[in-house]
């Protein structure tokens, strides 16, 4: 019989006590666990907002931070809206009405408008155009994937596309029609949409938002500025037959830019120069989404997940502190069985290892428990995160490097844990105890 | 021509009585017992019958003299090379059995085998089991076992690295009259079977009387001449 036999069986034969502080340091592992991986999608989900095809965010003035939330990673509440003449701006002479260049024109690469406010059985619904999926990436820098069908004409007014994880949830194909509402869930029913495309999975907040050609968005009810006294509502149909909102009766939410360089001018420097411009302005505000997002995870997010994670490896560490109160108990209660052993010609080293075996068995079994607990606890709560926080979370989420620490971390501290009770029995007295 | 396995040599071993004097519990000028030979070694409560045992199986350190077991003197050795010295050439038996209390019968034999030189063999635990009439108890806890159950685990367990002796604590002293003599022969009939010396502790002289040797332990033991008082190992 090996080392380890003994070992087990010593643990079998405590079945009740080894059981629970295995399930102690499994319930703090399984803490730790969640803490991690939930923190690493949450910053992750963050950081992919670095790669979307766009540097600045401009919209209503405001906070900052909720621009970016609201336009990034569709959480929070939309600020107000800017006008059609603002965001023209940012255009060059071909695309604007009146044929000149927007005062932002040439500091200006890809301006892409969206529009928000409705909202689609819990999901955001976000007017844009067809730019939205043709010049921005998906938040890694790789170009928008359609898992079905493909993004939407200019011209398909009523054209809508789905997040993958909408999608999933609300079991719509190509070709189904959908009616977002107006303002919350239980707003007004607007005129249906159809989709054309669906978003491969991009595990951003992108995958649970409804996108719609914003020229359909702008015709639904209630969505129309009213003119101002004197101005005529001046447009003309399309070539579709469909006929647009006039210009001077649309906003936009916010302004999605990426931005160029200027003649002899670094392009970081020339987009603080065009963000110094628009923030003293009186027309709205630009946001740079990368430095808000790591304004917001260095003050609030970071500390907080420091805080977590201190509170469950304190957790854990009484977890170990059962270890040495069970091995503890366990020697005191064999010192018999102990001086057996030695009687037997067990040596010191012996019975020594046989503790720190044992508490190396409970560690890393409660260990892998606790591993495999806090991931279905991760795929528990992932509908909720995902609801709640726009990022993707499912039992797969991993954070590899801490996780692959955590369970030898667990094992030394067993080990140190458990040396008072294993010292204990190695100087078990075999002459008393027979 | 005698073949002594143990054999002790001006042994002292005194304890502190709780007032602090050093009270002799063994004073030893000579004592041998040959390679099979069964030898019952008598003597009064307190006369030093078990601290002679726990001396010679190296559990406790004489103060002086020499203490040989298989050529080894183990008086000379560290603790370690005690403890290798009697998993490999002595079995114990003990009055109370000291079977460990969570393993079966069959992992009773094999623990004791883990501690020695040899591989632990499986077969030669089973075998040994069968031969004390245990073959259908192998996977029994001790509880599961009777109290003659239990013994004769415990002498299996005692012959399972092929010991050179077999020393016995009053190995009858918590068993029922025919249970007794039931322990008595299967020890002797296993040391005979097992070639291993065999010395049995007893205050009983009808167990005594039934091996080929018999000492009282007054006669070769100075310190035992007078009851010692109670008293904690020095």
């Amino acid at each position: 019989m090996t080392l380890f036999g003994i070992a087990w069986r010593n643990i079998r034969q405590r079945l009740l006590t080894s059981g629970l502080t295995a399930l102690s340091l499994a319930l703090g592992v399984a803490l730790v666990v969640a803490t991690l991986v939930t923190g690493r999608i949450v910053n992750r989900a963050f950081d992919s907002g670095s790669g979307l095809g766009y540097n600045m965010i401009v919209g209503a003035k405001g906070s900052p931070l909720q621009l970016v939330l609201n336009s990034v990673y569709l959480i929070s509440k939309p600020i107000e809206n800017v006008s059609w003449g603002f965001y023209e701006e940012f255009l060059p002479a071909t695309a604007r009405a009146d044929g000149v260049d927007g005062k932002y024109a040439a500091s200006t690469r890809t301006a892409v408008p969206i529009c928000m406010g409705d909202y689609f059985r819990g999901h955001r619904v976000v007017g844009t155009n067809a730019a939205f999926f043709d010049r921005l990436t998906r938040g890694d820098g790789r170009p928008f994937e359609f898992a079905a069908g493909g993004n939407f004409g200019d011209d398909d007014f009523f054209g809508g596309v789905l997040g993958a994880g909408v999608a999933a949830n609300l079991g719509l194909k190509v070709g189904d029609a959908f009616s977002p509402t107006h303002g919350a869930d239980d707003g007004a029913v607007h005129d249906p949409f159809r989709v054309v495309g669906i978003l491969a999975r991009t595990d951003t907040p992108l995958d649970r938002g409804v996108f719609v050609n914003m020229e359909g968005f702008y015709l639904q009810d209630g969505h129309a500025k009213p003119l101002p006294e004197g101005e005529a509502a001046a447009t003309s149909p399309r070539p579709s037959g469909n006929v647009p909102l006039p210009f001077n009766q649309r906003e936009v939410t916010a302004i999605l830019l990426e931005t160029a360089s200027l003649p002899g001018l670094p392009a970081e420097l020339t987009a603080m120069g065009l963000r110094t411009a628009i923030n003293e302005g009186r027309d709205g505000q630009a946001a740079l989404p990368v430095a808000e997002i790591r304004q917001l995870l260095d003050l609030f997010v970071r500390p907080l997940e420091l805080l977590l994670l201190l509170v469950t490896a304190l957790v854990v560490l009484v977890s170990a502190i059962g270890i040495l109160v069970s091995m503890v108990g366990s020697s005191l209660e064999r010192s018999r069985d102990v001086a057996i052993m030695r009687a037997l010609g067990a040596r010191r080293g012996h019975v020594l290892a046989t503790v720190l075996i044992e508490a190396i068995l409970l560690a890393a079994g409660g260990g892998l428990a606790g591993w495999l607990l806090g991931h279905l606890l991760v795929g528990a709560i992932g509908p909720w995160i995902t609801t709640n926080a726009g990022v993707t979370a499912s039992v797969f989420s991993a954070a590899p490097l801490a996780e692959a620490l955590l369970v030898p971390l667990l094992v030394v501290l067993a080990i140190v844990a458990s040396l008072l009770p294993a010292i204990a029995a190695y100087r078990t007295d075999v002459a008393k105890w027979l | 021509m005698p073949n002594p396995v143990i054999e002790l040599h001006h042994v002292r071993k005194s304890f502190v009585a709780p007032g602090g004097e050093s009270v002799p519990v063994l004073d030893i000028d000579a004592f041998a017992l040959d390679a099979g030979e069964q030898c019952a070694l008598e003597g009064h409560s307190g006369s030093g019958k078990s601290t002679l045992l726990n001396v010679i199986s190296g559990i406790m350190r004489p103060d002086a003299g020499s203490v040989c077991v298989a050529g080894h003197d183990i008086a000379r050795f560290d603790e370690a090379s005690c403890d290798r010295v009697r998993a490999d050439t002595l079995g114990l038996v003990f009055q109370q059995f000291n079977l460990l209390p969570g393993f079966t019968a069959l992992e009773n034999v094999l623990v004791a085998m883990s501690f020695g030189s040899a591989r632990p063999d499986r077969r030669r635990a089973v075998d040994l089991l069968s031969a004390v009439g245990l073959a259908h108890r192998l996977d029994h806890k001790p509880a599961e076992l009777s109290i003659g159950q239990q013994q004769r685990a415990a002498v299996a367990r005692a012959l399972a690295n092929r010991p050179r002796a077999v020393l016995a604590d009053e190995p009858t002293a918590s068993i029922d009259t025919r249970h007794q003599q039931q322990v008595i022969d299967l020890l002797r009939d296993s040391c005979h079977a097992e070639g291993a010396a065999l010395l049995v502790v007893t205050h009983d002289p009808l167990v005594a009387e039934q091996f080929p040797r018999r000492l009282r332990l007054e006669d070769f033991n100075r310190a035992a001449r007078v009851e010692p008082p109670t008293a904690r190992p020095a």
